[in-house]
């Protein structure tokens, strides 16, 4: 192969060699003119001009051809380099395309840049004719108006499944006031109240599961809570929303409150890991719930005797437990298991730590630790009752212990008419004096005998409060102003 | 119970756990109790520490004696429920519990109707 640079300084020596045959063609015949004799001159002479001026001819015709061929040479030589720029520039665009260019504009697209932006950003680096950079921007064009309308597809999806997820929450929490209302209509009757509170634990957990479907959808779970809850109540909440309850044992508790929107989230978090330590460990053992006051927050343990985890399984739901945005809805597969996704999923969205390490049992023992901005001062701080669900009620109610204060009522006990009033105003209930036997209740009962006999008053129907009571637990709702005992205000003043 | 205090529709908005979560799941006592709505409770020691609340509740509440339907009232507990967690306390001693005194002695109705029907017959 001759290169281009090669052939033209050969050029005036490649165009004088063509002479050389006819040359010597030429110094044969004059040799073989005067060679031969006199007589055979002519025709020789003849011959060998004939003989030369044809290899002459031939040889320039040679010589041209070569020449031409040499130019073609060079064309197609120059052409194949060019081809092979291209060539070089076509394939580095095109790894640029898959290394730098889709991922980056497939990040974007996420971030849910425009597309004409998207289309910028994959504007080749290199010059390339507008054929192939009109080519190269179609096809981002169209892969970006595919993703784009597959993210489309999912997103509608998704709110198609947190639309779902929201009704059937909306459903279950209408079912669970329903079925709190009938619990109270049915407390007097065991049978319908033990059905009662089987399908109020059902609810429950239908609940749970709609509130995971809500979360992994990217929504809240569950309904909202205005203000701070205990954090005892919390942990029952979420016992409450698992099927085997029982099997859980709440020890201490860490005296606070959450804080009412973070109620949910907490109460959900933890029935998921409650649930996987019930799920995963034998049926007859006990699963312990503590929480405890740390540095950093309020830490909640749960410890199970189960199997424990092998290396391979924590690995795995350490990966799912730190993936970024948790499981997605797409690819749960058949059997999904929702549990530490949404635990995740949670964890990342209101700065829960969670961690699950092998147990002292041999179980594994999950911790999650709820930041200190959720927590608030429990609301009733100290005391056992003030932990209590029902605490305000309770506190307030706490007057027929606190009666006996009460000097002034204690001579008015057989005054026919009104019921004394309570330092709120409001009536006091009445009590007869048959009941309040002295004998009857604690071995200490002595040291408090100047208190029992001081709240009695005088003698009522006995049955009268009962029914009004009954028909209170009944829903129908009686005329407030009786001389029953009603349960709003005291308790304002005792706090 | 009264007009504009707790009504059970409006659950209060301090309340996360069902009431099935109190009694442990067990919603009957096993031993048929005594204890009807009228049956009074009275305290017997100091409340334990380590009491679930709604046990403290109770122990505090009954320093003086309460029948079953007014603690029932007051920790707005349906009745069914408080069974099992007075039952609970009755059993570690904690609340001792006294059956009303009886309003009158009246016959058994199985003797007035056997006696009704005897009248009848003759």
């Amino acid at each position: 192969m001759v290169g281009t640079g090669s052939s033209a300084p050969r050029r005036p020596v490649s165009a004088l060699i063509w002479l050389i045959s006819p040359l010597v063609l030429a110094v044969c015949t004059v040799t073989a003119v005067l060679e031969v004799t006199p007589a055979a001159r002519a025709p020789v002479a003849w011959c060998g001009a004939a003989a030369t001026v044809a290899v002459a001819l031939a040889a320039s015709e040679a010589a041209r051809r070569g020449r031409v061929i040499a130019g073609l040479r060079r064309r197609h030589a120059e052409r194949e380099a060019l081809l092979q720029y291209r060539l070089d520039q076509h394939d580095a665009e095109t790894w640029r395309f898959a290394r730098e260019v889709m991922p980056e504009a497939l990040k974007l697209m996420r971030h849910g840049a425009p597309t004409d932006q998207v289309v910028r950003v994959t504007i080749p680096a290199h010059e390339l004719e507008p054929g192939f950079a009109a080519a190269h921007r179609s096809i981002v064009r169209s892969v970006i108006e595919a993703v784009q309308a597959e993210e489309a597809l999912r997103d509608a999806a998704h709110r198609a499944f947190v639309n779902i997820a929201r009704r059937m929450q909306a459903i279950v929490h209408q079912q669970a006031y329903d079925i709190r209302d009938m619990e109270h209509k049915h407390g007097n009757n065991p049978d319908v109240f033990g059905d009662l509170l089987h399908l109020d634990h059902g609810n429950a957990l239908t609940g749970r599961l709609a509130d995971s479907i809500a979360v992994l959808g990217g929504s809240r779970p569950g309904r909202q809570w205005r203000s701070e809850i205990p954090l005892y109540n919390v942990l029952r909440g979420a016992m409450s929303r698992i099927l085997e309850y029982r099997r859980v044992d709440l020890h201490s508790v860490a005296d606070v409150a959450v804080v009412g929107p973070a109620v949910e989230p907490v109460i959900h978090a933890l029935a998921e890991l409650l649930d996987n330590a019930t799920r995963y460990s034998p049926p007859q053992t006990r699963v312990h719930l503590t929480a405890v006051d740390i540095q950093s927050g309020i830490a909640v343990e749960i410890e199970d005797a189960g199997v424990g985890l092998t290396d391979e399984a924590r690995r795995r739901t350490d990966r799912v437990l730190s993936k970024e945005g948790g499981l997605d809805l797409d690819d749960l597969g058949e059997s999904p298991r929702l549990g530490l996704a949404v635990v995740s999923r949670l964890a990342n969205t209101y700065d829960f730590l969670v961690s699950l390490r092998p147990s002292a049992y041999g179980g594994v023992r999950a911790v999650l630790v709820i930041p200190p901005n959720l927590i608030t001062a429990s609301k009733f701080p100290g005391g056992d009752i003030a932990r209590a669900p029902k605490l305000p009620p309770a506190k307030k109610r706490r007057r027929p212990g606190s009666i006996p204060v009460q000097p002034s009522a204690a001579p008015i006990m057989d005054s026919p008419i009104p019921p004394p009033l309570g330092d709120s105003g409001l009536p006091q209930r009445r009590r007869r004096r048959g009941p309040a036997p002295l004998p009857f209740g604690r071995a200490a009962a002595a040291q408090r005998t100047p208190a029992p006999p001081a709240p009695e008053e005088p003698p009522v129907q006995p049955g009268l409060w009962l029914a009004a009571f009954t028909s209170g637990i009944n829903g129908e709702m009686p005329v407030p102003d009786q001389g029953r005992p009603t349960s709003d205000n005291p308790s304002d003043k005792e706090e | 119970m009264s007009g504009p205090g707790p009504d059970p529709t409006a659950q209060p908005p301090g309340n996360p756990d069902r009431l099935y979560i109190l009694t442990g799941g067990q919603t009957r006592p096993e031993a048929k109790t005594e204890l009807d709505l009228v049956t009074l409770i009275v305290t017997r020691s100091e409340s334990d520490p380590g009491l679930q609340p709604e046990h403290t509740a109770v122990v505090r509440m009954c320093d003086f004696p309460l029948s079953v339907a007014e603690i029932s009232a007051y920790l707005e507990l349906p009745v069914s429920t408080l069974t099992p967690l007075l039952t609970e306390l009755l059993s570690k001693g904690e609340v001792e519990a006294r059956p009303p005194v009886p309003t009158a002695a009246l016959p058994d109705v199985q003797l007035l109707e056997a006696v009704m029907n005897g009248l009848q017959k003759l």
